[in-house]
């Protein structure tokens, strides 16, 4: 007498093999699903937006980046090239020069070139810029608002909770796709 | 008797911990005022003397409108244009009308004959008291920027910032010259214009007065565009015109007095007609903190001084003490 039914042994591989066939295919349509999803939508990159920027100084005492990843960028289409600019020299400067009492800038990284009378250039050294803001706010009181601060991607951790948003007093930081990741002035319009 | 002081000590440590922690929390909120160590501070600047102050804040009143652009004053009614709205009032305030203008208003003029003559950013329109349209010139071009108007007669006076220019226009804005151009023959320097803050005026003898932003000066003209005079020096202190664009707005009285306005640290000041400081009209601390822009000003018969403040959307009127 022969018996057709499969001995236990038997099916119970065969049940594990076709669990492990059916987790592997999940799986691997999980991880294909990601990708496409993934590839679809857009990271996202801490920036501020220079038009709600009050220019408190936090920018250089909060990031974890030391010296902190957001620098004074300059939107040169709006610069007047002036003489006696607001965001280089002292308020009331002994003299308009490149001496180190006359300019405003903490740490010296804001270059002045003379271009032709009565015009200068003026040029951020970036390694030198530690984002506190002192620059920003004299060239928007006094000038075009040509200078103001970005968060650079080379530098910046992108940290999940950004250490400088949490405690920016105007809410300035924001989370922007990463293929636009910078709100240059010049590029886009308040509001 | 000694473990009952460590297990005091340790709830004293765990208090001071957690009291630690939350100031730190709340303080490094989001909103909360902190020191900076890298403050842009003009404060002492802002402190004039009070014996320097020569005028009152007599009447103010709002003015209802989402954009301001400029006030000018006649015998009986003040003006502003607002955007692409012209607004009338009375001298206690209330609006007489408001009507809708062709376009966004820069800058705003009176001329003798009670006409309104409005700057748009690249043509210049007249209406009549009572707000009717009566002339629109031609464009000048794409670069154009008109700042500020002056009439003289049948001569129209045209700042265009855009072009660093002066346009002498007669009233169907044909233009007669051109004048401020840099000229080294005439010894005209040239307008040096960082923003679109670039004003004139007309002095009581008809010469042009030309306000020169970043060489912080105000220039003078003789009718054939030649460079008469020029004062000016540029500083933070109250005799100076602190940095760029400065003034940034001006008029002249009857007596060929100056009131200059100007921005960054907003400030009202009276010069005589040779530059010299009289003295100050609204000291820095009359506008709101973080203003930055330079209110506008305007003259009547009286001598009153007439300020279109954009950051409160007031006008505020100042009287000699």
């Amino acid at each position: 007498m022969s018996s057709k039914e499969e001995p236990v042994s038997h099916s119970r591989r065969r049940l594990i093999r076709n669990g492990m066939q059916v987790t592997l295919a999940i799986s691997l349509i999980g991880i294909a699903g990601r990708t496409v999803l993934k590839s679809a939508s857009d990271d996202l990159v801490w920036q501020l937006d220079p038009f709600k920027c009050v220019q408190c100084g936090r920018c250089a005492k909060e990031c974890v980046m030391s010296p902190s990843a957001v620098k004074c960028v300059h939107a040169y289409a709006l610069c007047g090239y002036c003489d006696l600019c607001g965001g280089y020299l002292k308020p009331d400067p002994n003299a308009r020069t490149t001496a180190a009492e006359n300019q405003l800038c903490p740490t010296a990284a804001i270059k002045r070139k003379y271009i032709e009378d009565p015009y200068f250039e003026y040029v951020i050294d970036e390694k030198l810029c530690i984002g506190c803001g002192k620059c920003v706010a004299g060239c928007t009181s006094f000038g075009n608002g040509s200078l103001h601060l970005q968060v650079r991607h080379d530098l910046c951790r992108n940290c999940n909770e950004c250490a400088i948003a949490r405690v920016c007093p105007s809410e300035a930081f924001s989370r922007v796709p990463s293929h636009k990741p910078y709100l240059i002035k010049g590029d886009f319009k308040k509001g | 008797m000694n473990r009952k002081l460590i297990n005091g000590l340790l709830i004293l440590i765990a208090i001071a911990i957690v009291v630690i922690i939350s100031t730190d929390f709340i303080g490094n909120k989001a909103g909360q005022n902190k020191s900076n160590p890298y403050e842009y501070n003009i404060e002492a600047f802002k402190q004039v003397d009070s014996a320097k102050v020569l005028y009152n804040e007599v009447t103010t009143f709002p003015v209802l409108a989402d954009q301001l652009s400029g006030i000018a004053v006649s015998d009986s009614s003040v003006v502003v244009a607002a955007g692409n709205k012209l607004l009338q009032f009375n001298f206690i305030g209330e609006e007489i009308f408001r009507k809708p203008i062709i376009d966004t208003a820069t800058c705003i003029t009176m001329d003798g004959k009670k006409n309104v003559w409005i700057g748009m950013r690249h043509f210049v329109a007249a209406y009549d008291l009572n707000g009717t349209l009566i002339k629109r010139w031609k464009s000048f071009d794409e670069r154009s920027v008109i700042t500020s108007l002056a009439v003289s007669g049948d001569q129209i006076f045209v700042a265009d910032a855009g072009n660093r220019v002066v346009y002498k226009c007669n009233r169907d804005g044909l233009i007669i010259a051109r004048i401020g151009e840099k000229n080294e023959q005439k010894g005209v320097p040239g307008y040096v214009i960082p923003s679109p803050y670039f004003d004139l005026a007309i002095d009581n003898s008809g010469f042009l007065w030309v306000v020169n932003p970043g060489r912080q000066s105000l220039e003078n003209y003789n009718a054939d565009g030649s460079l008469r005079t020029s004062w000016g020096v540029a500083g933070m202190k109250i005799e100076g015109f602190s940095g760029c664009c400065n003034p940034a707005q001006m008029t002249i009285m009857d007596d060929n007095s100056f009131v200059t306005s100007e921005k960054g640290m907003p400030r009202i000041k009276l010069y005589g007609q040779h530059g010299e400081l009289k003295g100050i009209v609204a000291p820095p601390d009359l506008f709101d903190a973080g203003s930055y822009y330079a209110p506008d000003v305007a003259v009547d018969a009286s001598n009153k001084i007439y300020a279109l403040d954009f950051a409160r959307k007031q006008v505020r009127i100042f009287k000699m003490k």
